[in-house]
């Protein structure tokens, strides 16, 4: 009943910190069988980061949890020619590899796409980096949001006429992991079609580049710069975060037609906003869009966050309150979702965790917990790679598996 | 570009159908996923209604050269590589059409809300029963089924509601109240979710490889952006306290060193934790008396006095342009990128020694530069094939050649609106 789409692929997976152990999580959850290669010499630091219940540990990251469920974790030493010599072997049994290492390291483990692919021809391999394998600038490094610097989304996100800035939620790292799902699946599809593997070069700072056509394309089409807008639209008023009562509470309004912003006013109880000249139609609000956002935040002020949404909704207006994590965990429509689920952790015991925001009416993905680093070696290497415990004994000895 | 369609494509054995968006919330999400797959080789047919066009021919900067709706940057971009036809799917006759049409398809891509999908008979469980090898993909602001699916959303209100908007901008925040949780630029709710639809829909094809079988794919909005804030809720339930994550001020203060900081010339982005990074950032900072200050001894110390690390740090930053910034972070090994405007988007030298920015010639837009796509594929690269169809272009291709409707029946169809 349950079939997994992936179920057969394997996935020998180098890679650390968020993008790539996101990727992979979505392939294990979907029935690939993740192989995740990690070193306890140089472990992932997201296995130290984030919040902990104040016991200290290396299997114990709630970051880790998040983005590290239905995967296996086996720990060697790619410095070693033992260690590298069982990663090699792992690949040669594998379909894909993904890796998010700065350029030439993989290289340098004798691991990259070339060596790689003389052990497993048909390989499908993804690298990820900040500004991709070639070029000038290919040996930079950088944390994804560094490369949203780079990738002119940062000059673009701001107060009008403000100061450039991140994005929340660490992005585009989890942007990223579901790109990096369809750029190899693809490469998949082709595979299968064709016997023949690719390599795939991911530059993170392009993908963002790439998500910003309208003002790349102002800029090729007709020379023009643009700047940072805040939650307005140059098509749609009013198009905004508006504030509730109460600290710290908004609401997101956005009407695209006259009626819509006439229901607005109705919801308001502002029939003197909805009789006004300069607010009469699109064009008009659009023109006084800073008086038109200062009166709306005047009354809305007035409403209870909740009860405001409640209300635009009853009417039709595309709204809803700006949420903490806390607050959206609570809400009822993400509680009947099925998206944060508890899985057990060996360490930590059960916990929330966010798996996939999708639904297949097809199949139930697997989930289980993050594994503790090395937790599935001595299975991996003697059920899967055919090791015998003396060679295994050899190898641990010799400090290519940790 | 000749040249280019001898290219093999990883996808040129789909045939994906991208259906309009009829309510008038601009979304985008069907049509970036369609997009991805187009890119990838897939013959993608984008049915736009009749006379007035998809969405992307009516929002967003307009080019220079044309009419408003030929030239669009949004449409120019998003229809790249696909065929386009117009169809009124609200007219029965159209809707047949419609049917006909999703008979040869693998995937349809569908942005439309899930009251106005059952008035229409395009209920996802309607599609499924009929087409049992098409992969049918719901783009929609909350779920098809959820308690929330009569509700009205788009990019502002996902990004709002995921806490995204809660973290963004992501350092500067001082004073909550007048300043308002912010969207990232342009439309990546959208966007997310559009990548997120065609990962998805690539996992059904796989399935379909293995069990015969397709299936219908959910792609909520709002569950893909909160899926960008994933780690928040993983600390959350290991035992973060809550009270920490209420107030958006708290993103500030749980950062080491910042992101963003001026320099002489524009902005940088730095990073200087973990531990390894702050010793290369000391290097570069010449080793400055005030970094061997107790204050800054650990990660924790300097987590904890990160707002007097950033003023020095600034200090430094001020005396240097952003590209001298650069070169000196990097050399330590330091992340930093220097942060760039659209123009120094466009003209950089790592894009252009990658070719990042592909070229276009369009019947009517002229010839101009879009970006590429987010991955280079070794064996089967992403050409521009065709430019952004012009509204109905192959309709005689699809109805007549394809769907074996007469000249004379297209002309009827097109004098009543139906196409």
């Amino acid at each position: 009943m349950n079939d997994l789409p992936l179920a057969g692929v394997r996935v020998a997976d180098f890679g650390w910190i968020f993008a790539v152990p996101h990727t992979t999580s979505w392939l294990g959850a979907l029935g690939a069988d993740v192989i995740r290669i990690e070193s306890p010499k140089r472990p992932d630091l997201v296995r130290f980061l984030g919040a902990t219940d104040g016991t200290p540990g290396i299997n114990r990251s709630g970051l880790f949890h998040s983005i590290n469920f239905s995967k296996r974790s086996i720990a060697l030493d790619l410095t070693t020619n033992g260690g590298a010599d069982v990663a090699r072997r792992l690949v040669s049994m594998s379909d894909i590899v993904t890796e998010n290492f700065g350029t030439g390291v993989m290289a340098k483990f004798g691991l990259d796409y070339e060596n790689l692919r003389a052990v497993k021809p048909d390989l499908v391999m993804m690298s990820g980096t900040p500004l991709g394998q070639t070029g000038p600038l290919s040996g930079a490094i950088g944390y994804g949001p560094n490369s949203l610097a780079f990738s002119g989304i940062s000059h673009l996100t701001g107060y009008p006429g403000g100061e450039p800035s991140g994005i929340g939620g660490t992005w585009p790292d989890f942007v990223v992991g579901v790109v990096m799902v369809m750029g190899v699946l693809a490469a998949l599809h082709h595979r299968d079609r064709t016997g023949e593997g690719q390599y795939i070069d991911m530059s993170i700072a392009e993908m963002v580049t790439g998500m910003l056509p309208e003002a790349m394309l102002d800029f090729f089409l007709n020379g023009h710069e643009q700047g940072p807008i805040g939650n307005r639209d140059a098509d749609i008023a009013p198009h905004g975060a508006f504030p509730a009562a109460g600290e710290d509470q908004w609401v997101a309004i956005v009407t695209v037609s006259d009626a819509e912003f006439a229901g607005l006013c109705e919801v308001l109880n502002a029939p003197a906003l909805a009789a006004d000249a300069r607010f009469q139609t699109m064009a008009a609000r659009l023109q006084n869009v800073d008086a038109l956002e200062r009166e709306l935040s005047e009354l809305t002020r007035k409403f209870d966050r909740d009860d405001l949404v409640t209300k635009l909704r009853e009417r039709g207006i595309a709204t809803g309150p700006m949420y903490n994590t806390a607050e959206i965990m609570d809400d009822p429509s993400m509680q009947e979702s099925g998206m944060h689920v508890v899985l057990d952790h060996k360490e930590v015991g059960k916990r929330l965790i966010p798996v996939l925001p999708v639904t297949f009416s097809g199949f139930k993905p697997i989930y289980y917990g993050g594994p503790a680093i090395g937790e599935h070696t001595d299975e991996v290497l003697s059920g899967l790679l055919g090791f015998s415990n003396e060679e295994i004994a050899r190898l641990r000895k010799e400090g290519g598996v940790l | 570009m000749d040249s280019s369609k001898q290219m093999p494509a990883a996808l040129d054995d789909l045939k994906v159908v991208e259906l309009p968006m009829l309510d008038p919330m601009p979304f985008f999400a069907a049509s970036l996923a369609a997009k991805t797959m187009a890119d990838l080789g897939a013959e993608v047919l984008k049915i736009e209604p009749p006379k007035a066009g998809a969405q992307d021919r009516h929002y967003g900067p307009v080019g220079r050269s044309g009419p408003d709706s030929e030239t669009r940057a949004l449409h120019l971009y998003l229809d790249c590589n696909k065929l386009g036809a117009t169809l009124d799917i609200t007219n029965p006759r159209g809707g047949e059409l419609l049917m006909r049409i999703l008979g040869g398809a693998d995937v349809v891509f569908n942005p439309n809300p899930p009251p106005l999908n059952d008035r229409l008979g395009l209920a996802w469980r309607t599609l499924c029963d009929r087409f049992p090898r098409l992969v049918v993909v719901s783009t929609t602001f909350f779920g098809s089924d959820s308690l929330y699916r009569n509700f009205r959303g788009g990019d502002l209100v996902a990004t709002e509601m995921s806490g995204v908007g809660y973290e963004t901008p992501f350092n500067q925040v001082t004073d909550p109240p007048n300043h308002p949780p912010l969207r990232a630029a342009e439309r990546q709710a959208d966007y997310m979710t559009g990548y997120t639809a065609a990962a998805a829909a690539m996992v059904a094809l796989e399935g379909r490889k293995r069990s015969g079988k397709a299936q219908h794919i959910d792609v909520n909005q709002w569950l893909s952006m909160v899926s960008t804030i994933r780690i928040n809720v993983g600390q959350l339930s290991h035992d973060a306290p809550r009270s920490g994550m209420s107030r958006r001020l708290y993103v500030r203060r749980k950062t080491n060193a910042g992101w963003i900081y001026p320099c002489r010339d524009g902005f940088i982005s730095f990073r200087s934790s973990p531990g390894n990074f702050w010793e290369g950032a000391v290097r570069m900072l010449e080793s400055p008396e005030w970094t061997k200050e107790p204050i800054f001894a650990t990660e924790l110390l300097r987590l904890k006095n990160s707002d007097a690390m950033d003023a020095l740090l600034t200090n430094w930053f001020m005396q240097y342009d952003k590209e001298e910034i650069f070169q000196r972070a990097q050399a330590q090994g330091v992340p930093c990128f220097p942060l760039y405007n659209v123009r120094e988007v466009a003209e950089n030298r790592q894009y252009k020694a990658r070719d990042f920015f592909l070229k276009c010639d369009h019947p009517v837009a002229g010839h101009f530069q879009l970006p590429g796509p987010p991955y280079r594929m070794s064996r089967t690269p992403v050409t521009v094939r065709r430019p952004a169809p012009r509204l109905g272009e192959h309709n005689v291709a699809i109805f007549c050649e394809r769907l074996g409707i007469s000249r004379d029946q297209l002309n009827a169809l097109q004098s009543e609106g139906v196409i």
